[in-house]
């Protein structure tokens, strides 16, 4: 199968995203982990989310990523 | 290090010498299996961050037992107290501010954690680690890293000539 440069490109531009959303992730863990020391239940569950959104965005970038 | 072969282009790299151990199918990931484990990795994280946030959720916040800390007389104006509240693991520091008020807070930095103490001189409390400063009355960030103020506990002087600790402020 022939992938067009163009189709790499975006193939590539799909990867990149997912490795910044995981980078993100990782910084959300610290919040979460901040958040649990201070008691701060509004941000604890604020991170949660956003975390489970770029989750949900990760995943759908997954769908356009060729093989 | 380097990936150049060390004795020839048909030779194996360097690396490969030091660390001659090969996991199968491991020229064989493409770039979707390697996007699918970082995806799984973030689906773990996610699940993870959601964990934290219920477990800060449904942990029991230690507010504190009223019980006296120090004979009031002991402590002069502009002179501190240390002691630990609500649980021997927690340092707090007191400051009487008049002859008829006193403030009490947590001794940890909402920055990082490190011990504040109170500087007489600019009237504040002072973080050493990262330059972190609260005021002396209210412990409402003055300047530096914290974005939180310090962790009040609720102190007073009663009858009996003790300053006791009632309880340590509600958070969260």
């Amino acid at each position: 199968m022939t992938v067009s440069r163009r189709g790499r490109r975006s193939s590539s531009a799909v990867l990149i995203y997912v490795i910044i959303l995981m980078a993100m992730q990782v910084f959300l863990v610290t919040v979460a982990a901040e958040a649990f020391q201070a008691y701060e239940r509004g941000l604890a569950w604020a991170t949660a989310i956003v975390s489970m959104v770029l989750f949900a965005v990760a995943a759908l970038f997954l769908r356009y990523l060729r093989p | 290090m380097t990936d150049q072969p060390a004795d020839g282009p048909s030779s194996p790299p360097g690396w490969r010498r030091d660390f001659p151990y090969q996991a199968a199918g491991e020229e064989e990931v493409t770039r979707r299996e390697f996007a699918r484990y970082l995806v799984l990795g973030a689906g773990t994280l996610a699940v993870g961050n959601l964990g934290l946030a219920a477990w800060t959720q449904l942990r029991t916040i230690n507010q504190g037992e009223p019980r006296p800390i120090v004979a009031a007389d002991t402590v002069g104006v502009g002179e501190t107290h240390l002691f630990r509240y609500p649980a021997d693991d927690d340092p707090a520091v007191l400051l009487r501010v008049s002859a008829d008020s006193v403030v009490a807070f947590s001794q940890k930095c909402t920055h990082l954690g490190c011990v504040v103490y109170f500087e007489p001189t600019e009237d504040r409390w002072h973080c050493p680690c990262h330059e972190g400063n609260f005021e002396a009355t209210t412990g409402a960030v003055l300047s530096g890293p914290p974005t939180r103020r310090l962790g009040r506990i609720d102190v007073e002087i009663r009858s009996d000539g003790m300053i006791w600790a009632v309880g340590r402020e509600r958070e969260g």
